[in-house]
């Protein structure tokens, strides 16, 4: 599969995913991305994200329909998901070597 | 919001998300309180649409989009460089936007109420089957149903229904619906289901048990929609029904207004008549309609000979129209007229538009140019003012979607009397998309108008940088095109006002129509008596009596009467007879006039005035005698003495003559546009419905609970219904054509001050980029009063041209405003003449003001500038 190219939300929201393991739906992902980035996060934007990813094949979908109108849509990593993430974090380990230091003495 | 969503996402999508959102709800609930957890719920609910639509737009247009450099930017820069010129922008957005959203509006309506099918099974196999005797179209009698239904080749279903008021009296209750007696096969011909319960079936036509079925509607309002009150017993006009079923929700226009509907049980008849049936046929696949109209002529030509001896009228014979333009009626007509008005509204937003654009780049003419030097190229250019255009459309649409969705809410509140299927307009997604191909139309107008300056700025860059003088938006195709533009505003503008002031005068004259009573002191109320307790003669009879006894007693009333029909357009029965002194010949049709019923006092409680003869007294029912109006007596006997002439009612040949004894004044009965045909009065005994009509000494409304009262108190289970006062019915009557009137004169005034804004904005643009010269005209000695007059006269010669384009347009188009005017033809210059002369006025008006800024000018403060 072609490598994606992973938005910044997009990249928080499989992290969360990953937090989370297994299936997971859009309510514990909304919890984790609140609890971690310390602001409020649509739930919209939440589930464009997931949206998005299930089309580039990095999220798969299943609608769990109850009795009485209840439904819920889980979402679970792919394996193409999985590595992407690994991905990028391999790719901000290597934007990121040698920096800290650079960063810590800079004045602006 | 909540179409929208559906729009957007699946069903069980949108379920789950609002599963979701209920969850994080109750987590915020917890943690923050109701009242933060309330309105995080609110904001998501309001976001969430706009959210999905964003990303819908970037799956569809971001990679078009981002082929196209620097459009982020433009945007940006577009939504900046607007609000710079707020009131412009909003001018704009205001007036696009409501032109928009009134068409879109005036589209759904028209696509409800013409374009959509029926909301029935194959609506197009669905007919009205009706008696046809030119010019009258009328209904059936039970037996020419009884027999269409033994015998009908040319349709695969017939059904037969009779509307009528009913008292339902549930304990102490009394209440008065409109109800339907349906045939069993009713329901299966036009594919209805049930809510709950079963609804009837061909089987309860031999059945005959005393059954009903509520609409959803009704079910809800009386009966909270509890399913227990299937196999309830419900009296209805004193008889008890049971209720085996309850009517799906989505119902079509021969429901609207119903409560119930009851299984008919149509006693044989012993006449041909009355006609008080409506028939339904769904013709067979394959056949024409000629030949289904044949197969019926030939039904009715075999049945006419077994009932000729009460109904002898050989010509009236069978006929069918489809049901949707039965439904519909003539109210295509006014739609159509009200729809090219807000076109033209639309186009002249537009326009104005167009206008303020060209005028808005004049400004910026020096912001262009620098642009232009530092390299952008005159793409780069189109491209930003295409994008500012797209803004501008955008917002406009956006303000459009508002309005429409306003403009229907108070039309299908307010026009619901009468436009048939009007409860069925909703703004759905094919009306998003009409408006989105309006706005789109509408874009793509203001955008080529307003690009042109940009065209031109490249050649002369040097020329607006170097000396501030004439800009870009000077050039030659931008004025020629600013003042095409004014013509053509005038041009639309003038038909537009036209029509209204044709509707205005229509209206006028028709409220100045005399309804032929004196309205200002009457009450009326309908009553009717049903049940057991009113089943002989001689029950009703003495009801009435008693009824028009206490009702005269009551402290305020000074006479009172009974009567089945009320002015000006509640007329009870209209009737066929013969003439003794003018037979109808052999293959002719026999002369139909109006028929009501009138207890004795009725004339003079109305104040109708007696002019030859005597009126009712307690003995005329068995005289067998009858009033008639004068207009009867022009029709029947011009020049002659009408007293002591005989007619038979109803064709029947074998009943005794009755006598015209009188002759009063004419009364509206069947509305104050329709023109006078006669009326015959006969005795009001004992007839189960009957309108009550009281004179009053004050104010008639104040008697309302009074006259209830009087009601209950006679019988408790009677329940009084339509009360209106003699000036509400009057005014009742003008409700359509006032409608119209506020319509379209609405969207006049909108054309008249846009064009006349248009023609100010024009000129005064003309002045400012000619101070120059007008300065030197005056320093040479030229007379402010010149300067003045070439500025009105510059701009008037745009508007005289599109103003006598106007009337040209008005005159040919004229012709489609035919069926809605009264007593005006649309012709007629002496009504038409004013128009133009006012819309030149005001332009000339509108030019004035620029031309008494240019005469002010101070020729020496220019020359020094320049």
């Amino acid at each position: 599969m072609a490598r994606q190219t992973l938005q910044h939300f997009e990249l928080h929201v499989l992290l969360a995913m990953l937090r989370e393991g297994g299936e997971t739906y859009s309510v514990p992902l909304v919890v984790a991305l609140e609890t971690r980035m310390g602001r409020p996060v649509a739930q919209a934007a939440v589930f464009i994200a997931l949206s998005r990813l299930e089309k580039k094949g990095l999220v798969t979908s299943r609608l769990d329909e109850r009795g009485g109108g209840r439904a819920r849509r889980y979402f679970k990593l792919t394996r193409h998901g999985l590595a992407a993430v690994k991905e990028v974090r391999l790719e901000h380990a290597r934007l990121w070597r040698g920096l800290g230091r650079l960063l810590s003495t800079h004045r602006i | 919001m909540r179409w929208l969503l559906r729009l957007l996402l699946s069903d069980a999508d949108r379920r789950a998300i609002e599963n979701d959102l209920a969850e994080l709800f109750e987590l915020r609930r917890q943690r923050l309180g109701e009242r933060a957890a309330l309105r995080w719920l609110r904001r998501q609910r309001l976001l969430y649409p706009i959210h999905l639509l964003m990303e819908r737009a970037r799956a569809a247009f971001g990679s078009i989009l981002a082929g196209v450099p620097h459009l982020w930017r433009d945007a940006l820069h577009g939504v900046r460089s607007l609000a710079r010129t707020p009131a412009l922008t909003v001018t704009i957005l205001l007036t696009v936007g409501v032109g928009l959203g009134a068409t879109t509006g005036m589209i759904g309506i028209v696509r409800a109420v013409l374009v959509s099918p029926l909301p029935y099974a194959a609506p197009d196999e669905l007919f009205w089957i009706y008696t046809d005797n030119p010019p009258y179209r009328f209904r059936f009698s039970v037996v020419d149903y009884r027999a269409l239904e033994a015998d009908h080749p040319a349709f695969s279903a017939v059904a037969a229904y009779q509307t009528t008021s009913v008292t339902v009296t549930d304990g102490g209750t009394a209440e008065r619906v409109t109800a339907k007696a349906v045939s069993g096969s009713y329901f299966p011909l036009l594919g209805q289901t049930a809510l709950a319960g079963r609804l009837f079936d061909p089987a309860d036509d031999t059945r005959g048990d005393r059954v009903a079925v509520l609409t959803a509607a009704y079910w809800a309002r009386r009966f909270a929609s509890n399913p227990a009150v299937l196999g309830r017993t419900l009296t209805i006009d004193g008889a008890s029904h049971t209720i085996v079923g309850v009517l799906q929700k989505a119902v079509g226009p021969l429901e609207r207004d119903v409560a119930l509907f009851t299984a008919a049980r149509w006693a044989p008849p012993k006449r041909k008549g009355p006609f008080f049936t409506m028939v339904l046929g769904r013709l067979r696949p394959g056949v024409s309609q000629a030949a289904a109209i044949d197969a019926l002529r030939a039904t009715n030509a075999r049945l006419f000979p077994i009932w000729k001896s009460s109904y002898q009228d050989e010509k009236a014979t069978w006929g069918m129209q489809d049901l949707k333009s039965s439904v519909v009626g003539d109210t295509g007509s006014t739609l159509v007229v009200v729809l090219a008005a807000v076109a033209c509204v639309l186009l002249i937003a537009c326009a104005n538009a167009i206008n303020l654009i060209i005028a808005r780049a004049l400004t910026r003419s020096r912001e262009l140019a620098i642009r232009s030097a530092l390299g952008a190229s005159r793409g780069r250019l189109l491209q930003f003012l295409t994008v500012e255009s797209g803004l501008l459309t955008a917002g406009a649409a956006g303000v459009g979607a508002a309005v429409a969705a306003g403009a229907i809410q108070v039309v299908t509140v307010y026009g619901a009397g009468y436009i048939p299927r009007v409860d069925e307009v909703r703004l759905s997604a094919p009306l998003v998309g009409w408006l989105a191909l309006l706005a789109l139309g509408s874009g793509v107008l203001i955008l080529v108008g307003g690009l042109l300056p940009a065209i031109h700025v490249p050649s002369r860059m040097d020329h607006s940088l170097g000396s501030g003088g004439r800009s870009a938006t000077d050039g030659p195709a931008a004025r020629r095109l600013r003042r095409a533009l004014v013509a053509a505003q005038f041009a639309l503008a003038t038909p537009l006002i036209v029509a209204a002031v044709l509707v205005l005068a229509s209206l006028d004259r028709l409220s100045r129509v005399s309804v032929g009573i004196e309205s200002g002191r009457v009450l009326t109320a309908a009553v009717s008596l049903s049940g057991a307790g009113y089943a002989r003669d001689t029950d009703r009879e003495s009801f009435w009596t008693r009824a028009l006894e206490r009702v005269a007693a009551l402290p305020g009333v000074e006479a009172v009467a009974l009567a089945d029909s009320r002015p000006p357009n509640q007329a009870g029965q209209s009737n066929n007879f013969d003439l003794e002194d003018h037979p109808t010949p052999a293959g002719q049709n026999q002369p139909i006039s109006t028929w009501v019923g009138a207890s004795p006092g009725f004339f003079s409680t109305v104040g109708l005035r007696l002019e030859r003869g005597r009126l009712f007294d307690e003995r005329s029912l068995q005289d067998d005698v009858v009033v008639v109006d004068g207009a009867w007596a022009d029709r029947f006997f011009p020049g002659q003495e009408v007293l002591g002439r005989r007619l038979k009612g109803g064709g029947c040949s074998s009943c005794p003559w009755t006598t015209v004894v009188g002759v009063v004044g004419t009364v509206k009965w069947t509305g104050l546009e329709a023109s006078d045909r006669g009326t015959v009065y006969f005795p009001f005994v004992d007839l189960p419905n009957a309108f009550v009509l009281l004179r009053t000494t004050a104010d008639p409304a104040s008697l309302t609970a009074a006259l209830r009262q009087a009601v209950h108190e006679l019988d408790p289970g009677l329940a009084l219904s339509n009360i209106a006062t003699g000036d509400d019915l009057v005014s009742a009557s003008l409700a359509a054509p006032r409608y119209l009137t506020v319509l379209v004169g609405m969207f006049a005034a909108a054309a008249l001050v846009l064009s006349v804004v248009g023609v100010y904005g024009v000129m005064a643009h003309f002045v400012q980029q000619h101070t120059r010269d007008i300065g030197i005209r005056l320093a040479l000695g030229g007379e402010p009063s010149d300067v003045r007059r070439m500025v009105v006269l510059q701009g008037l010669r745009l508007v005289v041209f599109g103003v006598a384009v106007g009337v040209g347009a008005a005159l040919l188009t004229g012709r489609f405003l035919t069926t809605v005017l009264f007593g005006v033809s649309p012709t007629d210059l002496r009504m038409i003449a004013g128009v133009p002369v006012v819309l030149v006025a005001l332009a000339a008006l509108a030019c004035l003001v620029p031309g008494r800024r240019a005469a002010r000018l101070d020729p020496a403060a220019i020359l020094r500038e320049s």
